[in-house]
């Protein structure tokens, strides 16, 4: 999401008072500044970044912008922001505090500290509850088609409270079941074992002590079972909104069930919503992907997201262990050779791409679309899934491809 | 080089007096890592220059350089230390037949004679004068349990060997991680480091460097090539060549004796700066429909200054 320029400002405007005479104080409030914009800054952080000012000339600017860069960000990504609020807060002159500074109205990345909080119950509370009642309805929108693709690229914006999640634990438990299937997976690493397929010198020689060094037990080693990433790429077009209940739902469920599970969603563009859903707080996840996913319901453009997907994620994202599953009808309103040839690069990177299609479930449904087509040759698996009942035959399938 | 005397200043000359050309807030940090003891995180693309400042600090600072190269795989076995059994069990064979005494054979091969030094060891052990410069290179390629385990080992500067104790480092040596994005890397570490992203050098900059290290380059190519990089840079390749690349295609330029970037010379030579067939694909369809106007460029070039 875009921090503009007056959340800085009143991010600043809001420490304010807390500003003092001398670099310290100052440099309290803007670690809080900084924290208050999203960034995740330590205790000991702040101290090494106190302790590293006594090392620079403080002078001169840039050193100093410098030190405290190295000391309070660790992301690229949050670089810049770090340089725009840096730019804001150590004016000449700190800016006048405001009458009211209390009641700042809480600005989207201040949301951070909330979402440790839920608690583990919290889950499925929600999701017996049904719509949130958090998320407030947008008055201004606009009612939305179930188009099959929408030839333009519809930048809608759309509420998740009008969508009563209640949906059973089932369908969690049956998620769950897929999940563990999906990501078990033999690492390189070995463990002492009984029965391995190695011998293990290190704790063959340390038995051997209580014999004298004589070795008398063989200690072996075995793989172990590691789990591997998961990324999911969701397609959240107009023409899988009636899924889109379900997609949440198995979002949810494989994200916050697993280790390392990264989720994206796409209709013309794609968006990382990982960090938006990662937590049990279900309602204020919601309510933060749809203020920041843009083209919800909108068109389809599976190529030029998978293009996307390539080339900004793939390599930090998905490596020879990792299993890609993409959620979509293959509807595609994109150019086909695009989304063939970004599906053969994908699948030179991943272990296995599951295709989930919704569609499949019909008796007649046969994938003709062009985009299905072109995507096919190069997908490991190509199943249903559009009900608790698919959800636990797509247990069994992988449970019997995996064994 | 004293650490104790250093200022920034002195860091940049000594780096760039050892052939490392750095901006300020590069030496800012490097300078700052070294005075407060802590580690300093060098993120970047790919042919960037991070595991060159390792590389070239050792040298400034005139101590050792311990690199330990991360992989997937990698544990605490091949990056601590490792007891080296078959001299054990040689030891326990000849006592076995002179019969000694089995008690003290037990504690004795368990002593630091028969301990294989590995990297993180081998850094925190290292008693010379200056401590050494301890480079953990491609951190990303490691998996998470390795982080985790790292995590102990940088915070403290101590490692348990249960069989013989605790050992401390006497002086904490300067550690540089390096990582290419690959994966996020855990917050905890991060945050027991200083970070910096290192990024494309600026035309200027890329300039000097090919002319420090590439002397008998000709100015006028250095500047051609460099134009290029920087432009190609801008475009939408797969894998965007990094400052490495510059540099094996600056050497091989004057390997093949040319002193003026054309056309024929660019499709010849286009191996050491893309490595995929795709992007060569790409680049030759740039050439040909004029996007990338290599004549304008050139032109362009001749008037920078050096």
């Amino acid at each position: 999401m875009e921090v503009t320029t007056e959340i800085i400002q009143d991010a600043v405007a809001r420490y304010a008072t807390v500003r003092g005479q001398g670099t310290l104080a100052n440099l309290l409030a803007f670690g809080r500044v900084l924290k208050q914009l999203g960034i995740e800054i330590g205790m000991s952080q702040m101290i090494d970044a106190s302790r590293s000012l006594g090392f620079v000339n403080l002078s001169s600017k840039t050193d100093f912008r410098v030190a405290l860069r190295a000391n309070l960000v660790s992301d690229k990504d949050d670089m810049a922001l770090f340089e725009r609020a840096f730019e804001c807060f150590w004016q000449d002159c700190a800016p006048e505090p405001p009458a009211v500074d209390v009641v700042t109205p809480p600005i989207m990345p201040a949301e951070r500290d909330g979402w440790t909080d839920g608690d583990a119950g919290n889950m499925e509370e929600l999701l017996a509850q049904g719509p949130s009642p958090e998320a407030q309805p947008e008055p201004d929108q606009e009612p939305f088609s179930v188009p099959t693709y929408s030839p333009n690229e519809v930048l809608s914006r759309k509420d998740f409270s009008e969508m009563g999640i209640e949906e059973s634990r089932a369908v969690a438990q049956a998620i769950l079941m897929i999940a563990n299937k999906i990501a078990t997976q033999v690492s390189r690493r070995k463990k002492r074992a009984t029965k391995g397929d190695g011998i293990d010198p290190r704790w063959t020689m340390r038995k051997s002590i209580k014999y004298g060094g004589e070795i008398v037990e063989l200690v072996e080693r075995k793989r172990r079972i590691r789990k591997t990433r998961v990324v999911l790429l969701c397609d959240v077009s107009g023409s899988m909104d009636c899924y889109s209940r379900f997609l949440i739902q198995f979002m949810y469920g494989l994200q916050n069930e697993l280790w390392g599970v990264e989720t994206f969603v796409f209709s013309t563009s794609l968006s990382r919503i990982t960090h938006l859903i990662r937590s049990k707080d279900i309602a204020g996840a919601l309510e933060r992907i749809s203020n920041s996913v843009l083209g919800w319901s909108g068109g389809t453009n599976i190529g030029r997201s998978l293009q996307t997907f390539n080339q900004d994620f793939a390599a930090a994202l998905v490596s020879h262990r990792t299993v890609v599953v993409i959620i979509s009808d293959g509807w595609d309103r994109g150019d086909v050779r695009v989304l063939g040839r970004e599906m053969q690069r994908l699948k030179a990177r991943c272990r296995t791409i599951i295709w989930l299609n919704p569609l499949l479930a019909s008796d007649h449904y046969e994938p003709l679309c062009k985009g299905m087509q072109a995507a096919l040759p190069y997908l490991d698996y190509f199943l249903s899934v559009h009900s608790v009942n698919s959800l636990v035959a797509l247990g069994r399938t992988l449970q019997r491809l995996v064994a | 080089m004293n650490p104790k005397k250093l200022t920034i200043e002195t860091v940049e000359g000594a780096l760039r007096a050892h052939q490392y050309i750095c901006d300020r807030s590069l030496a800012t940090v490097v300078y700052l890592s070294i005075t407060m003891g802590k580690p300093l995180l060098l993120e970047g693309e790919a042919g960037v220059g991070k595991t060159e400042v390792a590389k070239v600090l050792a040298e400034v600072m005139e101590t050792k350089l311990i690199r330990l190269q991360c992989y997937e795989g990698l544990d605490a076995n091949t990056a601590l230390y490792e007891w080296n059994y078959p001299k054990q069990m040689l030891r326990s064979k000849l006592e076995e037949v002179q019969h000694g005494d089995r008690e003290t054979v037990a504690t004795e091969i368990f002593s630091e004679e028969y301990l294989v030094r590995r990297p993180l060891l081998e850094a925190i052990q290292s008693d010379g004068v200056t401590p050494p410069v301890l480079l953990i290179d491609e951190i990303d390629r490691a998996d998470m349990e390795f982080e985790a385990f790292l995590l102990e080992v940088l915070s403290d500067f101590q490692i348990t060997i249960p069989e013989i104790g605790t050992i401390r480092a006497k002086k904490r040596p300067y550690v540089y991680l390096t990582s290419n994005r690959t994966r996020e890397i855990h917050d905890a570490l991060k945050r027991r480091c200083l970070y910096h992203w290192i990024d494309y050098p600026s035309l200027e900059k890329e300039y000097a460097i090919v002319m420090t290290k590439f002397p008998q380059v000709e100015s006028h190519l250095a500047k051609q090539v460099c134009a290029f990089m920087q432009r190609v840079r801008e475009m939408n390749f797969y894998k965007r060549p990094g400052v490495a690349e510059t540099l094996d295609w600056a050497s091989a330029l004057v390997a093949l004796n040319r002193h003026e970037l054309d056309e024929a010379t660019v499709k010849e030579t286009m191996g050491c700066v893309f490595k995929y067939r795709e992007d060569l694909h790409h680049l030759e369809e740039e050439l040909r429909c004029k996007r990338l106007d290599l004549n304008q460029m050139l032109k362009a070039s001749a008037e920078l200054q050096a």
